[in-house]
């Protein structure tokens, strides 16, 4: 097929071009699945211990939404498979996501592809070789799993089922991608879109496993999960990823056929050609760069939040067949309803902070797409155009988590037709917010002190995230748990609100960002 | 009336590499002066420094007397800068991107803004995401030239133009010179500068070769042992740097 010519090259040139971030990510991988495997065999060494587990989690709703069925919990690999599908085949995710926008769209928005294109190459060449290149680094990954499972004593035949189910995931998503690379010309629309799909795959599962479980199996995410490893090990869920790989695949490069190089099936509409007033000032300039980004984030979190107040009420049913659960709720003290939503807001919040990151680094994208040189020509100072990016990613962190708790009230009122939760709700909201603006300090600081070193805040956050998974089950030394703010934030509503805390973080991050735009305005402009 | 533009000695190191090396220039009021260079001599990063966008390492550098580092907004209000390399916020329109820019340097006369984009033939309703780089640099010729600034800074302004809107590029520079601003124009098409400049200043890997009018440089040419007769600025361009 000649559209395919040129893509050996085009691989070899991929991998090339990734010799460094390619085994670093699946390092990162099979680094994160090993996490699990190591202390999942460190802490629960007994059957008893395995009881006890179960036990406290599989009747905490919380937990059920956010990771998953709980039945495998009885065995070691059943426990390790619940908590390390879900977020490793997630993780994949957004891996194969970034690869294959960075091998194809991303390529093309550039201009890269038409120079590859015009020296003869098939004008499939660059869509195959992005997808080999992130199938083939998958693989490697779940083999690697298997690797980690086996060399700790796990079986091997669920173990390769349990790698299978978050291949599986992650192909999904990479054929998911090469069809959205398609639908739009710009990698970063592409990238919003294909995360709103891993978004709603969890969603839907976490819907249905709360619930009578059909939702579940209307998700990639489910689909992995109901094959059940080191404990039903079924099998043939696995043909769901395979079969919607292979359409989607199929389906992307039927799309690739149909379109122009260097643009989406979805053509820009021309705009006006005067600028409204509101975009006139410097920080409705601004506003106005990061307005999509906001209304789509702040969107997602009201209806999960909506969505999981809706479901809310129903948990007092799981809830009632673990006695130890509601005994160990009880002793926390508070509603149980209450303490469900509190760590659910915990999760969007630290989910959330990701939005606050890229938010806050908005200027740095500024600065490498060479864009920044001609706003701070003019006189617009560099302090006050950083500061302004700064405080829309706090104001719109702020409230989108609040309406977060807002979106869990009045799903709550729907569903029981009482909406007197929601004020309630939308403090315990905001109480998480200092949390990220903490955060999103953290990240400025490291825009301030160079350019290059703004993307470790993402590795800051995802060690937030890995700490969250493990204290859940009080699998780690104190001081580690409170290296995350997350941690610090009271579980409102089901405690008393303890402000002091929330003091503490705000004024550190106050702190933090006059640091970081101090040392911003210090340095040069890339 | 002091210059307008005064380096000295000016140093800028990153990291090991050392880009500008000891560079002069000295632009004074109402010139229009062209600074010329071969490619990584460090034309840019003098601008950079200019406008305070990057710090110096060592020497000097005076905008209008006083430090395009520490006085940088002040500055900016006077100047107007053109890069050669337009990138721009793709889901914006020409048209809201002109007025955005013109209203960080204090709004644009709507006259001029409506003249120019005629003479540049500019659609300002496309998105830059679908603008070609001759486009891309028409939005920031316009949203430059439609301000009264006093300085104008040039860095390579119509390397993506043809030649009809180079021609409209140069009418727009002699018509803003008769009324007194200063200009510095970075550029290799030197017909263009000879044409548009009094005064130049050619610089190789970041230290000034020489500085003056077209007749200077033809009587340095003359010490030299050439004709100067009637040597053009690209003949003398090729002459300082074959030796």
């Amino acid at each position: 097929m000649a559209g395919l010519a040129g893509t050996g090259d085009a691989i070899r040139f991929a991998l090339k071009r990734d010799r460094l971030i390619l085994p670093v990510c699946i390092a990162g991988l099979v680094g994160w699945m090993a996490i699990y495997v190591i202390s999942y065999s460190g802490l629960y060494g007994t059957q008893a211990e395995l009881n006890a587990l179960y036990e406290s989690v599989a009747g905490n709703p919380a937990l059920v939404a956010m990771t998953g069925p709980t039945g495998g919990l009885h065995s070691l690999g059943g426990a390790t498979a619940w908590e390390s599908l879900p977020v490793v085949s997630i993780i994949s995710g957004v891996f194969a996501m970034f690869s294959v926008i960075r091998h194809s769209r991303a390529e093309e928005e550039d201009g890269r592809t038409e120079l590859l294109l015009a020296s003869g190459s098939g004008r499939f060449a660059p869509l195959a070789a992005a997808l080999i290149v992130t199938a083939a680094a998958l693989m490697v990954a779940a083999a690697g799993y298997l690797v980690i499972l086996a060399a700790w004593g796990y079986e091997v035949g669920p173990s390769v089922l349990l790698s299978l189910a978050i291949l599986g995931f992650g192909l999904v998503i990479t054929g998911t991608t090469a069809v959205f690379s398609q639908v739009t010309g710009k990698a970063r629309a592409a990238r919003g879109l294909v995360g709103v799909v891993i978004g709603v795959a969890w969603l839907l599962r976490a819907i249905g496993d709360t619930g009578d479980g059909t939702l579940s199996w209307f998700s990639p995410l489910g689909w992995a999960q109901q094959t059940r490893p080191f404990w039903e090990n079924l099998w043939w869920p696995l043909l769901l990823p395979l079969a919607a790989t292979g359409f989607t695949v199929s389906l992307s490069f039927w799309l690739l056929a149909r379109r122009d190089i260097g643009s989406g099936l979805v053509q820009p509409r021309p705009g006006p050609s005067a600028a409204s007033p509101s975009i006139l000032h410097p920080l409705g300039f601004s506003f106005r760069l990061q307005r999509g980004t906001v209304i789509a984030w702040t969107l997602m979190l009201f209806v999960y939040g909506f969505a999981v107040g809706a479901v809310g009420n129903n948990i007092e049913d799981l809830v009632s067949s673990s006695a130890a659960f509601t005994e160990a709720l009880g002793s926390v003290g508070g509603d149980l309803l209450d303490s469900y939503f509190a760590s659910i807001l915990s999760v969007i919040a630290i989910l959330g902070a990701g939005f606050t990151i890229s938010s806050v680094l908005r200027p740095h994208a500024e600065e490498s797409r060479d864009r920044a040189s001609l706003l701070l020509s003019a006189p617009l100072g560099k302090l006050r155009w950083v500061a302004g990016h700064t405080l829309i990613a706090y104001a719109a962190s702020a409230v989108m988590i609040a309406l977060t708790g807002l979106g869990l009230g009045i799903g709550l009122g729907v569903a029981t037709g009482d909406f007197s939760q929601s004020g309630k709700l939308v403090a315990a909201g905001f109480a998480q917010a200092p949390a990220m603006w903490l955060t999103g300090s953290l990240a400025l600081l490291l825009f301030g002190i160079s350019s290059r070193l703004s993307s470790l805040a993402w590795a800051l956050l995802a060690g937030f995230v890995l700490i969250w998974t493990l204290a859940s089950f009080g699998n780690l030394p104190e001081w580690l748990v409170d290296l995350s703010p997350f941690s610090h934030v009271p579980a409102v509503p089901a405690v008393a609100l303890d402000l002091t805390p929330l003091f503490v973080m705000t004024a550190l991050s106050i702190v933090i960002t006059a640091a970081g735009l101090a040392l911003w305005r210090r340095r040069d402009l890339l | 009336m002091s210059a307008v533009i005064e380096v000295k000695g000016l140093v800028k190191n990153f990291g090991s590499t050392r880009a500008l090396d000891g560079l002069d220039l000295i632009v004074e009021p109402g010139q229009v002066h062209g600074f010329l260079g071969p490619n990584g001599s460090g034309k840019s990063t003098t601008i950079r420094v200019l406008l305070g966008l990057i710090r110096a390492s060592g020497g000097k550098a005076r905008l209008f007397g006083a430090d395009p580092w520490s006085c940088a907004v002040e500055l900016h209000r006077r100047l107007a800068y053109v890069p050669g390399d337009v990138n721009l916020w793709p889901n914006l329109t020409g048209g809201e991107t002109i007025d955005m820019l013109g209203s960080l340097r204090g709004g644009l006369d709507p006259g001029r803004r409506k003249d120019l984009v005629e003479r540049f033939e500019l659609d300002l309703t496309k998105k830059a995401s679908t603008y070609s780089k001759g486009n891309r640099q028409k939005v920031a010729l316009v949203a430059a030239l439609a301000t009264d600034a006093e300085l104008f800074i040039f860095d390579e302004p119509t390397s993506g133009l043809d030649p009809l809107k180079e021609a409209v590029f140069q009418e727009c520079v002699k018509e803003i010179t008769g009324k007194g601003h200063t200009i510095l124009l970075s550029s290799h098409i030197l017909g263009q500068v000879q044409h548009l400049a009094d005064t130049f200043t050619i610089i190789r890997q970041g230290r000034t070769l020489e500085t003056g009018s077209l007749e200077h440089l033809r009587k340095l040419a003359a010490s030299a042992g050439k004709d100067p007769g009637s040597l053009s600025l690209e003949d003398l361009f090729l002459g300082v740097f074959s030796g």
